[in-house]
């Protein structure tokens, strides 16, 4: 891949700021009209998807050099995809996707990532993990009494926010899993980061190494089907891996997984949760969870100056992200009401951690977070529940600064509390 | 580069993190749809880059606009506002020029719901606006820009019709009144907000200067800054518990369509029954929506992707599509929606019409009900290419419009057989009408290629084939009359009116540094 292949797109980008908001259809009120917070939080036009994709191409066609600017609006982008969900009601164009490019080709000419990235890159490199943690402590989080099935094909990929971060995520979906007799093992300090961080800054020659690792890793043991906790590990395995490293597992996301095990009546929440809570959408477990079909075809001129692509080209506009499975299993939790907010499921507003903002630009990863805490206070909810760990720790961050009293959850942990009513 | 003592200076109006010159940053306003065609008109390859600004500022006071339009004139900086700038009027055209970027100034001020209007500064968008409006039983006139673009621009200073303008007018016509920071850095508060605070009539007690701001379609950005806006709002026909709520997943939105609301698409075999009938939904105040295209436009209208647009203009639309408009009925009430009703089929009856939604020829689902009040249903032009422009634009007659799109017909169809443009067989154009069908306004929607350099040439040789057409046939000022040059071609035989224009420009900026490429220069060039 390269700028050359989105040269067209970058042309015809027609700078009408819909990459600003969510679809302009969806839009219920001012407050909660955006859907980029990197432009809700820098203002300069550059900070949208559009902005972006013009500045790339801007670079493409030599009209600028890297600069330490031009770094920083590069990077100060959650690579949330949601441009790329408002472009895409009406053009054929990829901003998101366009982003990256431009991240990876800052780090093959060896002016990205930024510092605070290069630093957590390298301790994936030497401890499997970007929070520098020593290996040994990936699996600290176990408690004594799960049980896990060391030949089972079903591995249960901690990643290693809820390793090691987050534990009481891993804990909770490691509960609901016994709960539910479905057997499975771990990897424990054998266990890799899935590459999420490196890829999303555009490394994406040492993102390739780690994905080819784990595939390795994974094929040798038999694995058959892989269940993760954390939206980011689902995205990398389910939709990032296969566009460069074969492989034929199936990747499925707890909230999935519970959703099936409701219905089939294998896990039975009795204990009343009496809660009123709102959903927030991961943007790696929702739109950016789409997978890429691969293409080929060719363009064809149907009408004059009327383009198709023949076959029909898959529109990867997130319409086919996990958005119905986390709804069905809160709605099915004894005491739980689900609230909406007005930005949800395909046009979810972003929590703000992604794509090495958490780590680069905690100011910014703080105010997109306290953006979406605000939209879940307008609910009336009392809590706020996700299904991601680096969604959790940003809201939850969030929540904290404010001296907030609305309760997180993620949804591993309602649902592993509507099992107790078992015990 | 501005000098280190000018920049200094706007940065300590704005605050250093409201202002660059960052080269990155800089070229996302150099960059703008449409400049391709300007670049072509000057003699060069199409591109989307223009000029690079100077710096951009993010003022988010009127103080702050006013200080940094009086650092312009006492440095000789030439300016251009803009607010989501979309277009080449929004860039600025000379290297030493700052764009200010009205982006923090993006409130509400003030919903006046019994004296209906509505107070908003330059970059609450008309999705925004709407939003916030019908939780009071309100709307406003969204121009068709689309529901992302900026009111206040379009009642100020662009153009304005609309999907809604049977029911909402046009945009400059809702105008009550603005603050307006002039070239010069003074302030000047127009309409009845002068005199008594209130915003109620533009035209005074207090200086009514709608005619000096905007002229024919506006100044495009070359008179100062407008920093709020007073504009009319309307009654949503809707009850008042009934709340926006969209479900589903793109691409296919559900809406839940008010009460007493139905669409038609009343088609007529010609011009000759299109224009009586038009003429009479429009004289009788009945209707929110009243426009047309061509059989592809009404394919591309409800859709919701272009493969499913391409599907249904060989599915049917092309054979059964011929003259026809689009109707959206609104109505408070049972009683007045079934008068309506009534009202559009005995229209359609006298003159020989068919209704191609009962006929089952196209069926708009609920999202498109939706997106035609929201102001997004010309957006879907873009599907076919990523780009359409517009050419003609006059606004006068329900009979010149036709006339129009009769003498554009063959001129399209010629390009078309060239492979420049998109093929509606020439038969693409928008029409609406405004107060009573008092007025109407056509243009004709052009689909092209920008990533084609044959394409924009061709579209441009079209433009300005269609803008000397409306010259010689007296068809009315097309839309991109604008910049010294092309106002000097069309003065001499438009009463002169360039030099009007000019005593104005050079009144209120007498320094001339409100850029002045999409507006008139104080003194002509030769």
């Amino acid at each position: 891949m390269s700028l050359e292949q989105f040269e067209e797109m970058m042309d015809s980008c027609v700078r009408c700021s819909k990459c600003k908001y969510i679809p302009q259809i969806a839009i219920k009120s001012k407050r909660f009209s955006h859907v980029c917070p990197s432009i809700q939080y820098y203002n300069f036009h550059a900070y949208s998807g559009g902005g972006r994709m013009i500045m790339a191409n801007a670079y493409h066609k030599g009209r600028l050099e890297w600069t330490p600017e031009m770094l920083d609006v590069l990077y100060q982008c959650t690579n949330c995809g949601g441009c790329d969900v408002a472009c895409k009601w009406v053009y054929d164009f990829e901003p998101n996707e366009v982003i990256h490019e431009l991240r990876t080709l800052a780090v093959e000419e060896g002016v990205g990532p930024m510092p605070a990235h290069k630093k957590y890159i390298e301790l994936v490199k030497k401890n499997q993990n970007p929070y520098g943690e020593p290996i040994e402590k990936r699996s600290d989080w176990l408690p004594e009494d799960v049980e896990l099935d060391e030949n089972s094909t079903t591995l249960y990929f901690v990643g290693c926010t809820a390793s090691l971060r987050r534990e009481e995520i891993a804990r909770s979906t490691a509960k609901i899993l016994n709960a539910a007799k479905e057997p499975f093992r771990i990897l424990g300090s054998d266990e890799m980061c899935c590459g999420s961080p490196v890829y999303r800054v555009g490394d994406r020659k040492s993102a390739i190494e780690i994905m080819s690792s784990n595939v390795k890793h994974f094929t040798k043991l038999g694995i058959k089907r892989i269940i993760t906790s954390c939206a980011g590990c689902f995205n990398m395995l389910k939709t990032e891996y296969p566009r460069f490293v074969e492989h034929d597992f199936e990747v499925i996301h707890i909230s999935q997984l519970v959703d099936e095990l409701l219905k089939e009546g294998r896990l039975k929440p009795t204990k009343e949760i009496p809660l009123k809570v709102t959903y927030h959408d991961p943007c790696h477990l929702g739109r950016m969870s789409e997978p890429y079909e691969p293409y080929e075809g060719e363009k064809v001129e149907l009408l004059s100056q009327v383009f198709i692509w023949d076959p029909p080209k898959p529109l990867r506009q997130g319409t086919n992200g996990v958005y119905d499975a986390p709804r069905n299993v809160l709605k099915q939790l004894p005491g739980v009401e689900l609230v909406e907010m007005e930005r949800i499921r395909e046009y979810s507003y972003c929590c703000g951690a992604g794509a090495g903002c958490k780590s680069a630009y905690p100011d910014f990863a703080l105010f997109a977070a306290n953006e979406r805490v605000e939209e879940a206070k307008s609910t009336g909810a009392n809590a706020l529940v996700s299904a991601c760990p680096f969604c959790k720790t940003n809201l939850q961050d969030a929540l904290s600064t404010r001296d907030d009293p609305m309760d997180f959850y993620d949804l591993t942990q309602l649902v592993a509390k509507s099992l107790e009513g078992d015990e | 580069m501005l000098e280190p003592d000018v920049y200094g200076k706007l940065s300590a109006i704005v605050g250093e993190k409201f202002i660059t010159q960052s080269p990155a940053i800089l070229d996302t306003y150099a960059f703008q749809w449409g400049t391709e065609i300007e670049s072509v008109q000057r003699g060069k390859e199409p591109t989307r880059f223009g000029t690079r600004p100077a710096a951009v500022v993010l003022p988010e006071t009127t103080d702050e606009v006013q200080a940094i339009v009086k650092i312009c004139n006492e440095h000789d900086i030439k300016f251009k506002a803009l607010s989501t700038g979309m277009g080449p009027w929004a860039g600025v055209s000379h290297t030493r020029s700052i764009q200010i970027d009205l982006r923090r100034m993006n409130r509400i001020i003030e919903i006046d719901a019994k004296n209906m209007y509505a107070v908003i500064e330059p970059y609450v968008t008309n999705a925004e606006l709407q939003a916030e409006l019908f939780k009071y039983g309100l709307m406003h006139h969204a121009q068709g820009a689309g529901p992302q673009t900026s009111p206040l621009a379009s009642h100020t200073s662009f153009v304005g019709p609309g999907f809604t303008s049977p029911y909402t007018g046009f945009s400059g016509r809702n105008l009550l009144g603005a603050e307006w920071v002039l070239p010069n850095g003074e302030l000047l508060k127009i309409g009845s907000y002068e005199h008594s605070g209130k915003w109620f009539s533009g035209d005074g007690p207090g200086f009514s200067m709608r005619g000096v701001i905007r002229g024919w379609m506006g100044a495009y950005g070359g008179l100062g800054v407008f920093t709020k806006a007073a504009i009319k709002l309307y009654s949503w026909p809707a009850p008042s518990d009934w709340k926006w709520e969209i479900s589903g997943t793109v691409p296919h939105y559900e809406w839940k369509i008010p009460p007493y609301w139905k669409m038609f698409v009343l088609n007529f075999t010609e011009w000759e029954q299109f224009e009586p009938a038009f003429y009479e939904v429009n004289d009788h105040d009945a209707v929110m929506m009243a426009s047309c295209s061509s059989a592809e436009g009404l394919a591309g209208l409800f859709t919701d992707t272009k493969m499913e647009a391409i599907e249904a203009i060989f599915g049917g639309v092309l054979l059964h599509a011929k003259r026809y408009f689009i109707v959206l009925v609104t109505a408070h009430t049972e009683r007045e929606f079934n008068y309506r009703t009534k009202l559009i089929k005995a229209i359609m009856e006298k003159h020989g019409g068919n209704d191609l939604i009962e006929d089952g020829v196209i069926v708009p689902r609920d999202s498109h009900y939706a997106e035609s009040v929201r102001n997004m249903l010309g957006g879907h032009a873009f599907r076919f290419s990523n780009c359409f422009q517009s050419t003609h634009g006059g606004m006068d007659s329900i009979s010149l419009a036709v006339r129009i799109a009769e003498i554009n017909q063959p001129i399209k169809a010629k390009y078309i057989e060239k492979g420049v443009i998109g093929d509606d067989r020439g038969e693409g154009v928008w029409t609406t009408a405004y107060e009573g069908g008092h007025t109407a306004h056509l243009e004709v929607p052009t689909v092209y290629n920008a990533a084609s350099v044959e394409s924009c040439k061709g579209y441009t040789e079209y433009q300005d084939e269609c803008n000397e057409v409306d010259l010689q046939n007296a068809l009315g000022m097309p839309f991109f009359i604008v910049g010294d040059k092309v106002h000097d071609y069309y003065g001499p035989r438009t009463m002169d009116y360039p030099k009007w224009l000019r005593k104005i420009k050079a009144t209120f900026d007498p320094k001339g540094v409100g850029d002045s490429s999409h507006y008139i220069s104080a003194s002509k060039k030769e």
